[in-house]
């Protein structure tokens, strides 16, 4: 078993973002989750990784102290630092690993996760040199840097073109595969939960609404999913303006 | 029936009650980061790289404006004290009260001002900005403390470099002191230098070298704690900084009362 969360449940001043979610994700597999914006998925990611204490409810991940990894929303990368240092830095800087690489050996592992995201040579650019699609790819490579067991994805593909979100999709199918690892992904794209999930949950107003299969989700006739699919404003669900 | 709430007594109490709720957390957070990089020093691992990074950011960067001001300070004592003690009889005094007044107040201060002007809100906002822009955050994430990266170093050199800006500054100031006693009040170098010399004790220099790394300690410490517990966004991040400029000027304020009545009372 890779991450089991349990009844959790997350309040912002009062207000149920999770109302009592409960899922697992086993060794090498790829959750989906999906749901209006505003539904908690980032907050969901982020309580997994620690970032944000829930209210009430546990995360059990297996093995106990496995290294998560997480790609941001809006990329996160360290402005003041490089793209090889932004790459580099778990590698440079965590405890676990400082000193162990020579420089020949980061300069050859970021070439590599650059050439993964389909990035080889910006090495030596700044953040802010990079547009926005760019920058994601560039987290991606840093999220991944250190092999990961369990690996968030927020929203990996949103902003990407067509061919680019096919190759961070391909990669996040192949890369769960050689590590073995548990991931969850947070997308609004259809593609992307097509071909980069096994199975998915879809939240909405803090409730799991479905959880089951990625087939099932695209073609099955739970009406919610039916609504989310078919891009429709008819159904169970409503956008609420908060 | 009036409403309560809308009563000019429930309005200033209720702004009154925000600003100690305020205080109290911002003395509460600077408090935390100081156990925290406390907790980190005892474990005597430091980035080497980023300190050295640092410490010439703290006295390079800074030195210009600190020069300027605290020569600006005594080029005016100078110019008020030198002629009148000068006209009294009193001209060989001028040196001693120059190097007393620079020593053990005017250029701990001044600088304490520079730096927090320079430095001080530039800790603040790109630590606020990182936060902001869930850098922190991720930097949690990828298991490396943000406390350890960033404040640490910022600290230890505001600790190490400020007594060194401030020798330089003391420096710059008198010798401005004594060209100004020159020119004003004909007080010849020599005349001068002797003279500082008949004021000043070894005490004050220590005492004024303490108390400048102290200074500097402060002003890195509140500089990034307030920028480090930033929430929100742009406007968070203009009052993180103007929080850190404000909180730093009362400390060192506070510090520089609490030096002078412990050594000199
Ligand atoms: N720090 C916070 N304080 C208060 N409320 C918050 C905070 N973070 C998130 N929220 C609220 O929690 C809800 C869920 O936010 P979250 O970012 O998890 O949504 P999301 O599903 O990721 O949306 P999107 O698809 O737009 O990224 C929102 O209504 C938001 O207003
Ligand atoms: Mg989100």
């Amino acid at each position: 078993m890779g991450i089991e969360v349990k009844n959790l449940t997350k309040e912002f001043s009062g207000k149920k973002v999770l109302n009592n979610i409960s899922f697992r994700v086993e060794d090498g597999e790829t959750l989906g989750v999906v749901g209006f914006s505003g539904s908690g998925k980032s907050t969901l990611l982020k309580i997994i990784c620690g970032l944000l204490y829930p209210n009430s409810g546990e995360i059990i991940t297996s093995p106990k102290d496995a290294d998560i990894a997480m790609t941001f929303q809006y990329s996160a990368l360290f402005d003041f630092l490089t793209v090889f240092d932004n790459i580099a830095f778990p590698l440079t800087q965590r405890k676990e690993f400082r000193n162990k690489y020579s420089r020949e050996e980061l300069k050859e592992i970021v070439a590599q996760k650059l050439k993964i995201v389909g990035l080889e040579g910006i090495e030596n650019r700044y953040p802010s040199e990079l547009s926005g699609g760019m920058q994601k790819r560039v987290g991606f490579a840093r999220a991944i840097v250190t092999n990961p067991k369990i690996i968030l994805y927020d929203e990996p593909t949103a902003g990407l073109d067509p061919v680019s979100s096919t190759l961070i999709e391909n990669y996040i199918v192949e890369l769960k595969k050689e590590l073995n690892a548990s991931c969850l992904v947070v997308t609004h794209q259809l593609s992307t939960i097509k071909r980069a999930t096994d199975k998915a949950i879809m939240l909405y107003e803090g409730e799991i609404v479905y959880k089951g299969s990625t087939k099932e989700l695209l073609e099955g006739a739970n009406p919610y999913t039916r609504q989310f699919v078919s891009a429709s404003i008819k159904g169970p669900m409503k956008i609420k303006t908060l | 029936m009036i409403n309560v709430k809308k009563t000019l007594l429930y309005r200033t109490i209720n702004l009154l009650w925000t600003e100690i709720n305020d205080f109290l957390i911002t003395l509460g957070n600077i408090g935390k980061d100081f156990l925290c990089v406390a907790k980190t020093l005892t474990t005597l691992k430091v980035d080497k790289k980023a300190l050295i990074e640092q410490c010439a950011r703290f006295s390079v960067d800074s030195l210009p404006i600190t020069l300027t001001i605290v020569a600006m300070t005594s080029i005016i004592i100078a110019m008020q004290i030198a002629p009148e003690l000068a006209k009294q009889g009193a001209g060989n005094y001028v040196g001693s009260l120059s190097a007393l007044v620079m020593v053990r107040e005017l250029s701990a201060i001044m600088s304490g001002f520079a730096i927090i002007s320079m430095i001080g809100s530039s800790y603040a906002s790109e630590i606020a900005s990182m936060a902001v822009t869930e850098q922190i955050s991720a930097m949690r994430v990828l298991k490396v403390d943000p406390i350890e990266y960033l404040i640490v170093p910022r600290f230890l050199s505001g600790v190490v470099m400020m007594p060194f800006v401030v020798i330089v500054s003391t420096f710059c100031g008198l010798l401005c002191a004594a060209i100004i006693s020159n020119l004003t009040a004909e007080i010849t170098y020599l005349n001068f230098i002797s003279s500082m010399w008949h004021g000043l004790f070894i005490k004050d220099i220590f005492v004024a070298l303490l108390k400048s790394s102290f200074f500097g300690g402060t002003i890195a410490l509140i500089s990034c704690s307030c920028g480090y517990s930033t929430r929100g966004g742009a406007l968070e991040v203009g009052t993180s900084t103007t929080r850190a400029v404000v909180w730093s000027f009362v400390a060192i304020a506070v510090w520089d009362y609490i030096f002078a009545s412990v050594f000199y009372l």
